[in-house]
C-alpha cells in the first residue's frame, strides 16, 4: 500500500504532434506541500487537469487516492476521484448564477442523494457546515450575494470554501492568486493553506515569493519535463534562472 | 511609411471599400429599376390623401361611445333618410367585438409561442454546436429551423387555413411554425455560450451528470430561456394581429374589415389597442427579464 496520494509513471502527452508533457515518474507523498513552477506553457496547468480527469494523456499511469485516473477504467471512478480533489482555479470557477452559499454547498454535492441534490434540498448539518465554511473565510455576510458579482478575492474566499465543504484529501490550485492585488492575494494564500492543513496542497505559482508560504516541495517544469525536483528553502536563484530562461 | 505598412493599411481598408462600394451597387440598382420602370409615384395628390386619411385617424371611432350622434342620419343623394342609428349604441358594440378580438389574439400568440417552444427545443438542443450531436441530426435541425424562420406567419396561415380550416387554431399553428425557428437558433445559441468554467466546477467536486445539469446547466440556461420565450411571446402578440386578416381570427378579422370600408376611425382604435396591449406586455416582460438575468 503506497503512502502516496499521486503516483504517476511514464505520463506523456501529445497535442497534434506536440509534446505537451513527458513526465517518466512523479510521486507526491500524502499531506505534502508541492508547488508548481515554470513559463507559461510548461505544461502546468495541463499535469494539474490531468489529475483529476478534466484532459486525458496520450499515454502513461496515474493513480490518484488509490483510484487509477488513467487509463480510466470506469466514469464512476473518475467521480469517485473528484470527490476526493478540491480545486481552486485561477477566474471564475463558480457557477455564476448561484449565491457564494450555493456555490458552497456544490462542494458537498458528491455526497448527497441525487433526488435531494436534485431539487436543492439541504439538511440542517449541511446548510449549517456551509455556514461555517463561508464564517471560516470571512465571508459569511456576502453568503446571499451571486457569485459573478463578487470581486476576484471573494470569488477565491468562496472557492476555498466550498473545498472546506468538500473536505478533500488532495487540492489542486492553478494560480489561485492570479489577477488579484497583492493584499488580496496573501490573505487568499494564508487561508489557502490554513483550510489544507490536513490535506495534500499542490499549487501552480507564478510569483515565486509565494513558494515559501504555499509549499514545502518545488517541482520546476520545462516544455513538459520535471526538471527540477528540491524541498523549498533549497531553491536557489540560478536554479530559477535556469527553469524561466 | 514603408510598402509594408502601405500594404498592410491597404488591405484592411480595400476590404472595406469594396464592400461599401458593392452595397452602394446594390441600393442604386434598386432605386434606378424601381425610377425607369417608374414605380416611384406616389399617386396623384399624396399630401391631400395624407391629410383626410390622417384626419380620420385623429378621431378614433371609440369617442363615438360618448360623443356619437345618438340619432345619426344616412342620407341619400336627394336628401332622403335612409336609415337612422344611434352610435352611441353602435360603437359600444363594436367596442365589446373588439375587446373579444384582443382577446383571441392574445390567445393565439400565447399558445403559438409555447407551442413553438416545445417543438423548438429538440432542434435547438440538436442543433447548438457543443452537443456534439450526430452530424445528420445537426444539419437536419438546422434545415428544419432555417426554413421555419423563412417563411412568413401569414404564409404559413394562408396555407393552414386551407388545412385546418378557418380559426385560432390556424392562427395558432402558424405561430408556432414560424416562430420555432427563431426559438430553436435562441436556444441553440443559450447552449453554445454555456460557461464552461461553471460545468467544470460542479463535474470538479464529483458530481455526477444529473447534478452538474440541475446545479449547473440548468441555472445558466434557464434565465436565458424564460428571457426569449418573453421576448418571442410579445413579438408573437405583434404578429399574430396580422393573422385575422386571412381568416384566424382576432384583430386582423377587424383590421381587414375596417380597410375593406374605408373606416379609418376603427382602424385607428385598433391601432391605439395593439399599441397599448404591446407597450404593457413590453413593460412587464423587460422586468421580468431584467429580473431574471
Amino acid at each position: 500500500m503506497s503512502t502516496n496520494i499521486i503516483d504517476i509513471q511514464n505520463l506523456e502527452m501529445v497535442i497534434a504532434g506536440r509534446r505537451i508533457l513527458k513526465v517518466d515518474s512523479l510521486h507526491i507523498a500524502r499531506g505534502e506541500k508541492v508547488a508548481i513552477l515554470g513559463r507559461n506553457g510548461a505544461g502546468k496547468s495541463t499535469l494539474l487537469r490531468c489529475l483529476n480527469g478534466f484532459v486525458k494523456p496520450t499515454a502513461g499511469h496515474i493513480v490518484v487516492n488509490r483510484h487509477t485516473v488513467f487509463p480510466l477504467r470506469r466514469e464512476r471512478d473518475l467521480r469517485l476521484v473528484r470527490a476526493q480533489v478540491g480545486q481552486v482555479l485561477q477566474g471564475l470557477h463558480l457557477v455564476a448564477r448561484l449565491s457564494a452559499m450555493e456555490n458552497v454547498l456544490v462542494g458537498g454535492l458528491a455526497r448527497m442523494p441525487r433526488l435531494r441534490s436534485w431539487a436543492r434540498i439541504f439538511t440542517n448539518e449541511e446548510t449549517q457546515r456551509a455556514q461555517a465554511a463561508l464564517k471560516a473565510v470571512g465571508m459569511a455576510h456576502l453568503a446571499e450575494k451571486r457569485a459573478d458579482k463578487l470581486s476576484g478575492g471573494e470569488r477565491q474566499k468562496v472557492a476555498i470554501a466550498r473545498m472546506l465543504m468538500q473536505q478533500p484529501e488532495l487540492v489542486l490550485a492553478d494560480e489561485p492568486t492570479a489577477a488579484l492585488d497583492p493584499t488580496a492575494a496573501d490573505e487568499v494564500c494564508e487561508l489557502l493553506v490554513k483550510a489544507t492543513e490536513n490535506s495534500t496542497l499542490i499549487t501552480v505559482v507564478h510569483n515565486v515569493s509565494l513558494v515559501p508560504l504555499l509549499s514545502q516541495r518545488v517541482i520546476g517544469l520545462k516544455a513538459g519535463e520535471v526538471v527540477l525536483d528540491c524541498a523549498s528553502h533549497e531553491l536557489t536563484q540560478a536554479q530559477l534562472d535556469h527553469l524561466y530562461e | 511609411m514603408n510598402w509594408m505598412q502601405f500594404k498592410l493599411r491597404l488591405k484592411g481598408r480595400l476590404g472595406f471599400f469594396g464592400l461599401v462600394f458593392l452595397y452602394a451597387l446594390i441600393v442604386f440598382g434598386c432605386v434606378y429599376s424601381l425610377a425607369t420602370a417608374g414605380d416611384l409615384s406616389m399617386g396623384r395628390n399624396p399630401v391631400a390623401n395624407f391629410i383626410k386619411t390622417a384626419t380620420e385617424f385623429a378621431r378614433p371611432s371609440f369617442l363615438d361611445v360618448w360623443f356619437g350622434d345618438p340619432a345619426y342620419e344616412y342620407k341619400s343623394d336627394d336628401g332622403t333618410v335612409l336609415r337612422t342609428e344611434n352610435r352611441q349604441e353602435v360603437e359600444h358594440q363594436w367596442l365589446v367585438q373588439l375587446g373579444f378580438a384582443t382577446w383571441t389574439t392574445f390567445k393565439i400568440a400565447t399558445l403559438g409561442s409555447l407551442l413553438g417552444a416545445i417543438l423548438a427545443l429538440p432542434f435547438g438542443v440538436l442543433s447548438a454546436k457543443n452537443i456534439k450531436a450526430p452530424r445528420v441530426l445537426t444539419v437536419f435541425s438546422r434545415l428544419v429551423l432555417d426554413t421555419s424562420r423563412s417563411i412568413h406567419t401569414l404564409v404559413f396561415g394562408l396555407v393552414l387555413v386551407g388545412i385546418v380550416g378557418l380559426g385560432p387554431t390556424a392562427g395558432i399553428l402558424a405561430i408556432a411554425f414560424h416562430s420555432l425557428g427563431t426559438y430553436g437558433k435562441l436556444f441553440a445559441e443559450s447552449i453554445e455560450t454555456l460557461d464552461m468554467a461553471s460545468i467544470e466546477a460542479v463535474k470538479g467536486v464529483g458530481a455526477s451528470p444529473s447534478q452538474t445539469f440541475f446545479w449547473s446547466v440548468w441555472p445558466n440556461v434557464l434565465p436565458q430561456w424564460v428571457s426569449s420565450h418573453l421576448y418571442l411571446w410579445e413579438y408573437n402578440i405583434r404578429d399574430s394581429t396580422i393573422l385575422g386578416i386571412i381568416g384566424a381570427g382576432g384583430l386582423g378579422l377587424l383590421i381587414s374589415e375596417a380597410v375593406a370600408l374605408f373606416q379609418w376611425g376603427r382602424l385607428s382604435s385598433i391601432l391605439i389597442v395593439v399599441v397599448l396591449m404591446v407597450t404593457a406586455f413590453d413593460a412587464i416582460s423587460r422586468r421580468i427579464r431584467t429580473a431574471l438575468l
